[in-house]
Parts: C-alpha cells; sequence; structure tokens
C-alpha cells in the first residue's frame, strides 16, 4: 500500500486546520443530540456544502446525509488524534447473507436498518444496553424478483421524513413505513418485474414527495423517476429518460447548456426505430436537491443493449445527468456525459452539491464522478461542465471537449459486433461504481472510492426477450496498470486533480464518510475497516469485519452523547458476488468457481450480514 | 413424472370430493364432520418434497449424446440469453452456476428439461410454450455438459479461475 501527497497542498490543509476552532462538538451539538445543524461549515475559503442539513447534527435521515450527498457528519469528537482508540461497541446481525450496500439511518434514538432481499427492516433502540429492537417489518416480495436483479439483490437505504421510513423492495413496490411502530402505512407497485424492471436504489423525499427510480439496465427497461405522494402512496408525477418529449416533461423550461443537446424530441430521434422503448437509460442510483434552485438530480443508466450497433446515434438520455423540477418533474436541463456508451458507463453515480471557488468566483456546482472514469465539476444551475479531468487511469478518451461537454474517443477503444477489444480501462465496473464519495468543507476535498480495473470487450448478437437479459456482449475484467484493485482517493475538484491515494488490493466497493474531526472512514471488499487523516490521508487506524464492506458508513451521536461511527458488513454487488463469485460459500446447489478478475478475494472473505458500529 | 403425478393427485381429490358429496347424500346435512376424516396407512417412506430420486421421469432427451444438438444447444443458450443469466460456460451469475454439477432442481435430463419449461420460483422463466420441445432438449444437452467431470467442492486458491462478466 502506498500513499501519494502533493507536500503543498499537504502544507496549506495543515495550516487551514491548525487556524480552525477545534471546539466543534460542543459548538455544534447539544448533549441530546438534536442540535441545531451546521452542514455549511466552510473552512476553506468560498467552500461550502450546498444544502445545510435542517436535521439534527447527530442523526442521519437521509442517504448521503443530506439533500447535498455529501455524506459529511459535522460531529467531530473523533479526531486524528485519537482515532487510534476507535473499537467495535456492538454489532447486529441483519439475518441476510447477500450484498449489504446501502447505509442505515438514525432518527430519535432510534437506528433504521434495511436489508437485502427480502428487504426486512428492524428499528433498533440506540437507548438501552443490548439495543433491543422496537419492531421488525417483514414485506411482502416476490421472490421472483431475485432472478431478475443484475447485480445481486441489494437495497441501499431508505429516507425517513415526518415520522414515517419510505424504501423500495427489490420487486417493485415503494412502501411507507410507520418509523415508530413498524406498520405499513402504504405500498405501491411503481415498477415492472415482468419487464426486468427491480428496485434497489434509496429515494430521498422532496417536500411531501417520495421520488424514487428503478434498476434493468440490463434487462432492456425504458428509465423513469417517479414521484409518490408521500402520505398516500399515490403516484404524482413520472418522468421518463427516453421517448417523447412529453414522456420526458420536456417542455418550454428544458434547456440545455450546449447545443446540440436542444431540440426536440431528442429521446425519440437519437434512437434508431423503437430502440428508445427498450433503451435502458435506469435510475439506480443516488438522488440529490437544491431547494434554491428547486432541482432534483439524478443519473441515467447504460443504454441497452450493450450491442451499440442495435442502437446508433447518442441514445438520449441514457448516461446522462438530468435536473427536474422537484414539483411538476419537469425536466429543466439535462447533460449526457457518455453518449452512444458502448462500455456500459452507467451515469447513475451521486450528484454532490457543492459551492466551489472557480476562476475568481464562488459557482454553485456538482460533483460528479462517473464510471467513465471522468470527475465532473458542473453548474448545477446550468448543466455546464467547468472541470472534466481523469480521476482513475483510463484509455478510452483522450478527454472532454469543454466546448461541447463530449468526450474524445480513442477510435481502437471504440466496441462493435464483431470486434473484440483489448484493454479497455476503465472497465465496465467503472472508475467508480455505486460507491458514494464523501465531501468535507474543512478540507474542500473530495474522497472518493474508485476502481482500479481494465477490459476486453467482445461484442455478440442480442435479441430483447421481456424478463431476460438484453446485454450481448462478453467482458472479462482485470486489474489495471499498477496490480492494484483499487484506489482511496482525495479529490481538488477546483482542478481536477488528485490530492493523495490510497492504493487497495481491490476495488474499493464501499461508500466514503468525511467527519469534522477531520478523519474520513471507508470500507474494502476484503473486509478491512479504516479511519484515515483527511488531509494527508495517513492510515490511523483499522478493523477487520466479518464479511466485505460495500456499504457506506456514516456517523451518529449516541443518547450517551457520544460519536458512533456505523457500517455495514456484507460482501455482494456486482463485484461481491458476480465477480469474484467463490465468496457465495453457502449454497450446496450453487458452488461457484472464482473467477480470473479478483481471484484472491475468497481467501479475506466470505458473505455475511452485519452492522457494526465504533466510538472511542 | 411430475405432471402425470399432479393429475393424477387431482383425479385422486376429485374422486374423493365426489365420494365425499355422495356421503353427504346418504346421511344428511348434520352428519358428524369426523366422518370425512379417514386416515390411510403409509407402509412406504414418504419422501421429503419435489424433486426426489425415489421417483423417476419417464421423459427420455431424444438427443442425449448428439453432437449436433450438443452445438446446437450452445447456440441457444446465447440467442435466449440463457448466457447473461447463468454466465459464460455456465458458470453462475445472476442466476446459480450450472458448471458445479449441484442442481437445485434435479440434474437429470426430465428433471433439467421441467425447471427450463416450466421456470423456477427464483425468477427463471417459462419457456414451455415459447420455444419448441426440440429447443429445450437440445439445451437440456448443453446446459448438462457443461458440468461434466467437474468438481467444485474444494478451492484451494491454486487452481485455475473462469471468466466472468460483471454489469
Amino acid at each position: 500500500m502506498t500513499r501519494r501527497l502533493t507536500i503543498a497542498r499537504f502544507l496549506i490543509l495543515a495550516a487551514v486546520a491548525a487556524c480552525t476552532p477545534s471546539s466543534q462538538t460542543t459548538a455544534r451539538t447539544d448533549s441530546t443530540g438534536t442540535a441545531k445543524s451546521t452542514g455549511a461549515a466552510t473552512s476553506v475559503a468560498g467552500t461550502r456544502i450546498a444544502v445545510p442539513r435542517t436535521t439534527p447534527a447527530g442523526e442521519w435521515q437521509m442517504p448521503g446525509g443530506d439533500y447535498s450527498s455529501s455524506r459529511f457528519s459535522d460531529l467531530s469528537q473523533i479526531t486524528a488524534a485519537n482515532a487510534v482508540n476507535l473499537r467495535a461497541s456492538w454489532t447486529f446481525s441483519t439475518g441476510v447473507l447477500r450484498g449489504h450496500e446501502g447505509q442505515p439511518l438514525v432518527v430519535n434514538n432510534t437506528m433504521y436498518v434495511v436489508t437485502p432481499y427480502p428487504n426486512v427492516s428492524y428499528a433498533i433502540d440506540l437507548t438501552q444496553a443490548g439495543q433491543p429492537l422496537k419492531w421488525k417489518f417483514r414485506p411482502e416480495n416476490s421472490q421472483a424478483a431475485t432472478g431478475q436483479a443484475c447485480c445481486d439483490v441489494v437495497n441501499r437505504g431508505a429516507a425517513y421524513a415526518d415520522g414515517k421510513i419510505f424504501y423500495n423492495l427489490l420487486d417493485g413496490h415503494t412502501v411507507a413505513v410507520d418509523a415508530s411502530t413498524g406498520k405499513q402505512l402504504w405500498r405501491t407497485k411503481v415498477a415492472d418485474l415482468t419487464r426486468g424492471e427491480t428496485m434497489t436504489m434509496a429515494p430521498i423525499v422532496v417536500k411531501g414527495k417520495v421520488l424514487v427510480g428503478s434498476s434493468g439496465g440490463e434487462m432492456g427497461v425504458r428509465g423513469w423517476l417517479a414521484a409518490i405522494d408521500a402520505s398516500t402512496g399515490k403516484e404524482v408525477w413520472r418522468g421518463y429518460n427516453t421517448g417523447s418529449d412529453r414522456d420526458m416533461k420536456v417542455g418550454p423550461r428544458f434547456k440545455a447548456f450546449y447545443a446540440q443537446d436542444n431540440g426536440k424530441d431528442l429521446g425519440l430521434t437519437s434512437w434508431p426505430g423503437d430502440t428508445w422503448k427498450q433503451g435502458g437509460g435506469a435510475v439506480w442510483g443516488w438522488l440529490s436537491y437544491d431547494p434554491e434552485l428547486n432541482l432534483v438530480y439524478y443519473g441515467t443508466s447504460n443504454p441497452g443493449p450493450w450491442n451499440e450497433g442495435v442502437r446508433k446515434g447518442d441514445n438520449k438520455w441514457s448516461c446522462a445527468i438530468m435536473a427536474r423540477d422537484a414539483d411538476t418533474g419537469e425536466l429543466r436541463w439535462a447533460f449526457q456525459v457518455t453518449p452512444h456508451d458502448m462500455w456500459d458507463y452507467d451515469t447513475v453515480n451521486e450528484n454532490i452539491l457543492v459551492d466551489l471557488p472557480l476562476g475568481g468566483t464562488t459557482r454553485k456546482t456538482l460533483v460528479h464522478f462517473d464510471r467513465n472514469g471522468f470527475g465532473y465539476t458542473i453548474d448545477r444551475a446550468t448543466g455546464e461542465v467547468l472541470v472534466a479531468q481523469p480521476f482513475v487511469q483510463m484509455n478510452w478518451s483522450t478527454g472532454v471537449d469543454l466546448k461541447t461537454g463530449r468526450p474524445n474517443v480513442v477510435p481502437e477503444k471504440m466496441t462493435a459486433e464483431g470486434k473484440n477489444v483489448k484493454d479497455i480501462c476503465p472497465s465496465l465496473e467503472g472508475g467508480k461504481n455505486q460507491q458514494p464519495a464523501a465531501f468535507s468543507p474543512r478540507t474542500g476535498l473530495f474522497y472518493v472510492p474508485t476502481n482500479n480495473l481494465c477490459m476486453d470487450f467482445e461484442v455478440r448478437p442480442v435479441s430483447y426477450i421481456p424478463g431476460t437479459p438484453y446485454i450481448g456482449a462478453n467482458a472479462p475484467e482485470k486489474k489495471g496498470p499498477g496490480g492494484h484493485g483499487g484506489e482511496f482517493i482525495a479529490w481538488d475538484a477546483t482542478t481536477g486533480k488528485k490530492v493523495w491515494g490510497i492504493e487497495e488490493p481491490f476495488p474499493v466497493w464501499g461508500g466514503a464518510l468525511a467527519t469534522a474531526g477531520g478523519v474520513v472512514f471507508y470500507g474494502t471488499l476484503d473486509g478491512w475497516f479504516k479511519a484515515v487523516d483527511a488531509s494527508s490521508g495517513k492510515e490511523l487506524w483499522k478493523f477487520k469485519v466479518g464479511s466485505g464492506v460495500v456499504g457506506n458508513p456514516i456517523s451518529y451521536l449516541g443518547p450517551d452523547g457520544k460519536q458512533y461511527i456505523a457500517v455495514y458488513s456484507g460482501i455482494g454487488g456486482d463485484m461481491g458476488l458476480l465477480i469474484a463469485g467463490d465468496v457465495a460459500a453457502n449454497l450446496p446447489y450453487d458452488v461457484r468457481e472464482r473467477g480470473s478478475t479478483l481471484p484472491d478475494l475468497g481467501r479475506w472473505t466470505s458473505w455475511g450480514g452485519m452492522l457494526f458500529v465504533f466510538s472511542l | 413424472m411430475r405432471q402425470s403425478h399432479v393429475v393424477a393427485c387431482s383425479v385422486a381429490i376429485l374422486a374423493a370430493f365426489a365420494a365425499a358429496q355422495s356421503q353427504i347424500g346418504r346421511t344428511g346435512p348434520n352428519a358428524s364432520v369426523t366422518d370425512f376424516v379417514r386416515f390411510v396407512a403409509h407402509p412406504d417412506n414418504i419422501p421429503v418434497g419435489l424433486p426426489s430420486r425415489d421417483y423417476s421421469l419417464p421423459l427420455v432427451n431424444p438427443y442425449e449424446g448428439n453432437a449436433q444438438a450438443l452445438k446446437t444447444g450452445a447456440q441457444l443458450y446465447v440467442a435466449y440469453n440463457c448466457i447473461d443469466c447463468h454466465g459464460a460456460d455456465g458458470s453462475g451469475a445472476m442466476g446459480p452456476s450450472l458448471a458445479d454439477s449441484r442442481w437445485h432442481f434435479g440434474g437429470t435430463p426430465a428433471e433439467v428439461f421441467e425447471s427450463i419449461y416450466e421456470g423456477r420460483p427464483d425468477g427463471m422463466p417459462t419457456w414451455g410454450g415459447r420455444i419448441t420441445n426440440d429447443q429445450i432438449w437440445m439445451l437440456v444437452t448443453y446446459v448438462r455438459s457443461l458440468s461434466a467431470g467437474k468438481d467444485v467442492a474444494t478451492e484451494n486458491f491454486a487452481g485455475a479461475t473462469v471468466e466472468r462478466t460483471g454489469h
């Protein structure tokens, strides 16, 4: 493992840190954990989280911690100086052994956990020793869904609002559960399992509407974002990501920043024939919201199928960042990150809303680390690309043309039927996948879990059969140059430069947490949960949990006034289940051989399903 | 054969129902409910749920050992998108491995035919009536060939690996 560090940057950060008041905890949090929010805390001039938390700093009410998806906690008891004293406080078995992506919530001294399929939820009482359950909720959930989900039966978490817990079921339903009793309040079918739509993403709740989307980019679905009334469970609006302007909710208020992205019915005309009907563009990643602009941001998945010959054209709006009016669902702007994708570079990764100093002024930006390997800093009001630089090793593109926003593609790395293109970097898992990054206003840096993988890509004919995969390619993967599988990096989004990095033997498939104490947390596929110094990347502490980490750490304040860090352990997802294969050891009728991509992963971990909670 | 088993059971139930009806007819509406509870002695072992090795399906694969059918089956495995669920060479992906000599629903040709024909509750589609029975048999021929000679019980991290495609 190596650390790379820009010394000058480190010195500046160290100086900034030294000049910052250190009494954050007492200043910002009262003893009951219901203190006022300080999400706007600024240490680097002109830098702030766009949407200050209006919820208590000691809680974690939405998937990304706040509407900005910053995954920043204002708690600061755990510092670079004392992190070495971290220890496991308590654990909880979820009773499920599949990929534990996502994160728990903490509200009113209660922790809410949602499991992978069958999507059981638990309310854990944090006020009592031994953490007994208040309730558990076992939803109806069709078993057939397990065979329609492309990449393990994961769930990326719940959202809390107004005394209710909202989350998605794999079989295409969204449920609302009473947070105090565990009673189901409503259950609404929003996705069609018979057409390959499953649900794995974490909703957010905006002004009484629950926003959800479906998975199925590998199943020939037609992607959408829907808003459900949080009180009644009735669908309020739905905006498709392909098809006519009417279906897409494109009207007079739509304005893309780049000329080529404006025009009538682009969701139809950028596809041959009816191919947009099975064109993918699913919404299985993360949502963000800016109340001032009243825009909801999300990314769309790869176009289907992977065989690009079936769908010549830009394939709008697959692989795009979308900004919709939160009330009406109207599409306000869209930016297609990878037009006519031919490598499975979904754009579903999180969009982190941060104001940053750029060109002498403070810009309202959205920072996005795409599967295609570029880290984008984008004007979140207009969709203009301000910075786009590679954050991992790549060879499919020479850079992004800032006049058009489009990547310059290396012709030899273009895939096509009848070709087997060798050594494309990053691989189809992307420079980063679903594992969300975190941002700290105290360092001005983004903390990004990344993959270092390359692939060969052989395209074959494919036919659309509803309810079966719609792919048409074989793409074996391997570790990229350097031989490490991933790297946990700190990124400066104003310059598009890596500040430091920690190389990991395996792709870093767990998310990041940044804290006001100057400590950043992340977990690894081989089961290490780590605390590192936010400024230098120095490893401060690590603990070997029972199973690989593909979940995202959170921080909360316990009823005892102590800061806790919680994270799921439970390997799975695309990387942990499909690629590694042999980590699944418990099914006598499904014994898998180890995969060539990560041939040693099974030595370090097996399936599991545990919540780990740490404190000083 | 399961279908004939089901049919036989159905017939038996109908017969019992008819008998019960006639019983009602004979004894009137006030007859005690215990009249309908009849215990039947079972001197044989009752097997656990289907499929069971205690019976064999009388279905016979017409293409067993047919090299051309094996080749066509491999093409059908790609054409019907089996490959993206069960993996290249059947090594497992969204769906279970078909290359491990282990069968959740039975591995005889007839049982594999049934799994493809009827579908299975974990998301395996029902192909019966959608593709021809001949094609299903060719798929059976190919799928059963994938685990031939394989013993995957032990993984000692020194042997060969398989290539997998993620999503």
